[in-house]
C-alpha cells in the first residue's frame, strides 16, 4: 500500500510529464547539442562537433550582429517599460477620478487592443497604419500636404513605429493592473494627506507610488520578460518572409530565429539560444522573489499567448 | 455655484474629452479595418480619410468565405483548437490534481522547473523542433501541431489548476473517501464538477492561444490545405495589396470577433486573477 502511494503522483503526472519532455526539453537540449556543431544547410547530415566555436563566433565577433541585437533588445525594453509605466499610470490615475461616471465605457474601450488577437493586430498596423500607400499616417500627411514617408524602410523609424505599435498593444494590461492596483488603497490615507496640505505630486509620491509598487512588482516584472522576448512585433511588421521592409533592426530573438530559419546558420543560431535561455535563466533567479508569482501570471495572461513567441 | 464647484466641472469636461480623445485613438486600427472591410472594392486605394464607407457593402465579407479558402482555414482552425484542448486538459488535469493533493520528494522542484521551462521562448527550441518533427514525418500535419501546442499548453494548465484545487477542501475529498471512493473516482466524481469554473477558463484560454499563434502553424504547416486561419491571414497579407487589403481587414474581422466575444466574457475571472495573484506575493 505504501509503495502504491508512493508512486501514484507520478502514475498521474506521467503523460505530462512524458508530454513536456518531448515537446519542451528534449528540443531544449537538442539545441544544446546542435550549438555546439557545424550544422547548417549543407551539413544538413553530415554535421561535426566543433566544440565552442559558435558561442566565440556570437560574442566576441563583433559583426556577428549578436551584440548590437542584445544592446538593441535592452535599449528596446528600458524605453518601453518606461514610457508604459509612466503613460499607463497617469491614464489608471485618470480612471479613478472619483467623479468620473463613464469609467466603465472608457475602461472597456481602452480594453480592445488587448483582445485582439495580436498577429491580426500586427498586420492590421502594418498595412493599414504605416503602409506607403494605404496606410493612415500617410493619408493624413498627405491630406495635410506633406510628402509620404515610408516608416518601415529605415532602423530609427521602423524601431519607432514598433514602439508605437507595442505601447497600443501593452498599455492595456498595465492600465488594468495599475487601475487594480490603485482600487486597494484606502482613501482615508488622501483624506489626511490633504487635511495636512499635500498637494497631487506630494500625494502620488508619498501614497500611491508606495503603496502601488508591491503589488505592481510581479507585473512589470512579467511585463519587463515579456517586452524583452518580443518577437512578433518586429517580425510582422519589417521581415516576414519574402517582405522585407528594409528595416535591419534585430533584437536577440528575431536574431536566433533569422540564423536558423533564413540564413540556415543552425549552429550559430543553436548557441544565440543557448545564450538567451542562460540570460533569461539569470534573471529569473535575479528576480527570484517574484518568479513564482510572476510565471503564475505569465502563465495567465492570454493564456501565454502574448507571452509565447 | 462656488469657484471651487466650476473648477471642478471644468476639470472633470476635461478629463472626459481627454479620455474619450484615448479610446478613439485606441479604436482607430480597428475602426478603420471595419470601414475598409465595408468599403466596396478600391476603398482602400482612394486618397480620402474617412471612417465611414461611402456606400457599405458586405462583398468583401462574402468574397473572403467564398473566393478564399476561408472555411477550410476555419476548419483547420477548430481541429487544432479542439485537438490541443482535449490533449493538454486531458494530461494536465491528473497532473495537477497531482501536483495539489500529493506531497511527495520532488514535487517543489518539478514545479519550479515548470515555471522555469515556461519562461523559455519556445521559439527558440523552434530549429530543434522543427528537425525533429522532420524525422518523425510530423511536418505539415494537423496532430504534429497539436502536439507542440499541447506540450506548452500543458505547462500553463498544470498550473492554474492546481491553484484552483488547491482552494477546494480537502474534507470533501475525505468524505468521500470514507465512503469508499478511489482516487480516480474521486476525482471524476468530486473534484472536476467542482473544479469546472476552472477547467472552463483555462479550456477557453488554450482555445485562444491556439487561435491567435501564427508562428509555429505557418512555420509547421507547408500546403495551403493544412493552413490555420492565422497562416490564411498571413497569405493573404503577403498578397497583392489593393483589393485583397479590404478582404483581410475583412477576415482579421472575422477572426477576431470570437475572440473578442471570448475575451471580455471571460475578463473578469482574468482580472481577478491576475489580481489575487499580485496581492498575494
Amino acid at each position: 500500500m505504501k509503495g502504491k502511494k508512493k508512486y501514484q503522483p507520478w502514475l498521474y503526472s506521467s503523460p505530462a510529464m512524458i508530454l513536456i519532455g518531448i515537446i519542451i526539453v528534449f528540443p531544449i537540449l537538442y539545441t544544446g547539442f546542435i550549438s555546439l556543431t557545424n550544422m547548417n544547410l549543407f551539413h544538413w547530415l553530415d554535421y561535426r562537433v566543433i566544440g565552442l566555436e559558435n558561442f566565440k563566433r556570437a560574442l566576441f565577433k563583433v559583426d556577428s550582429g549578436f551584440l548590437k541585437a542584445l544592446l538593441t533588445t535592452l535599449l528596446w525594453t528600458a524605453v518601453n517599460m518606461a514610457l508604459q509605466l509612466v503613460l499607463s499610470y497617469f491614464i489608471a490615475l485618470g480612471l479613478n477620478a472619483p467623479g468620473l461616471k463613464l469609467r466603465r465605457l472608457y475602461k472597456t474601450l481602452l480594453m480592445f487592443p488587448w483582445a485582439m488577437p495580436a498577429y491580426v493586430s500586427i498586420l492590421l498596423w502594418r498595412v493599414g497604419m504605416f503602409n506607403t500607400e494605404f496606410g493612415l499616417f500617410n493619408k493624413c500627411l498627405s491630406a495635410l500636404g506633406l510628402s509620404k514617408v515610408n516608416f518601415l524602410s529605415e532602423n530609427i523609424p521602423a524601431f519607432l513605429s514598433c514602439m508605437i505599435l507595442n505601447l497600443w498593444m501593452a498599455l492595456p494590461f498595465m492600465i488594468m493592473m495599475i487601475d487594480g492596483a490603485l482600487q486597494s488603497i484606502d482613501k482615508c490615507y488622501y483624506e489626511s494627506a490633504k487635511l495636512d496640505g499635500a498637494g497631487f505630486w506630494k500625494q502620488n509620491l508619498h501614497i500611491t507610488i508606495p503603496f502601488i509598487k508591491p503589488i505592481m512588482a510581479p507585473a512589470v516584472i512579467m511585463t519587463t520578460f515579456t517586452t524583452f522576448k518580443q518577437f512578433d512585433i518586429f517580425y510582422l511588421l519589417t521581415m516576414q518572409k519574402g517582405a522585407y521592409t528594409g528595416a535591419t533592426i534585430q533584437t536577440i530573438i528575431t536574431y536566433a530565429h533569422q540564423n536558423a530559419f533564413v540564413s540556415n546558420n543552425y549552429g550559430l543560431s543553436s548557441a544565440v539560444s543557448i545564450i538567451i535561455f542562460g540570460i533569461i535563466i539569470a534573471l529569473s533567479l535575479f528576480t527570484n522573489r517574484g518568479v513564482k508569482e510572476t510565471g503564475e501570471m505569465a502563465l495567465r495572461k492570454k493564456g501565454g499567448a502574448y507571452d509565447k513567441a | 455655484m462656488t469657484k471651487h464647484k466650476v473648477r471642478k466641472a471644468v476639470g472633470y469636461s476635461v478629463l472626459n474629452l481627454v479620455f474619450l480623445c484615448l479610446c478613439f485613438l485606441g479604436l482607430i486600427p480597428i475602426l478603420y479595418a471595419l470601414s475598409l472591410s465595408l468599403s466596396s472594392g478600391g476603398g482602400a486605394l482612394s486618397s480620402g480619410i474617412t471612417f465611414l464607407p461611402s456606400n457599405p457593402t458586405l462583398d468583401n465579407f462574402k468574397a473572403i468565405i467564398t473566393e478564399e479558402p476561408f472555411l477550410i482555414w476555419l476548419k483547420n482552425s477548430f481541429i487544432l483548437s479542439l485537438g490541443t484542448m482535449v490533449i493538454a486538459m486531458g494530461v494536465s488535469v491528473e497532473a495537477a490534481y497531482a501536483f495539489s493533493r500529493f506531497r511527495f520528494p520532488g514535487r517543489g522542484g518539478v514545479l519550479k522547473l515548470l515555471l522555469l521551462l515556461n519562461a523559455f521562448p519556445q521559439i527558440l527550441s523552434m530549429f530543434a523542433l522543427f528537425r525533429l518533427f522532420k524525422e518523425l514525418g510530423l511536418l505539415n500535419r494537423h496532430l504534429g501541431l497539436i502536439l507542440i501546442y499541447a506540450g506548452s499548453m500543458c505547462i500553463f494548465g498544470i498550473w492554474n489548476m492546481k491553484g484552483y484545487f488547491d482552494t477546494i477542501p480537502l474534507e470533501i475529498e475525505e468524505a468521500s473517501k470514507i465512503d469508499g471512493a478511489g482516487n480516480l473516482k474521486l476525482l471524476a466524481a468530486v473534484i472536476l464538477p467542482l473544479a469546472r469554473p476552472a477547467i472552463i477558463v483555462t479550456s477557453v484560454m488554450i482555445l485562444i492561444f491556439v487561435w491567435n499563434e501564427y508562428l509555429f502553424a505557418t512555420t509547421f504547416m507547408l500546403s495551403e490545405g493544412s493552413y490555420s486561419l492565422a497562416g490564411g491571414l498571413y497569405q493573404l497579407q503577403t498578397g497583392d495589396y489593393g483589393r485583397s487589403w479590404s478582404m483581410f481587414s475583412a477576415a482579421a474581422i472575422l477572426v477576431s470577433i470570437p475572440i473578442l466575444i471570448i475575451f471580455f466574457f471571460i475578463q473578469k475571472y482574468m482580472v481577478s486573477g491576475l489580481t489575487s495573484g499580485g496581492v498575494k506575493g
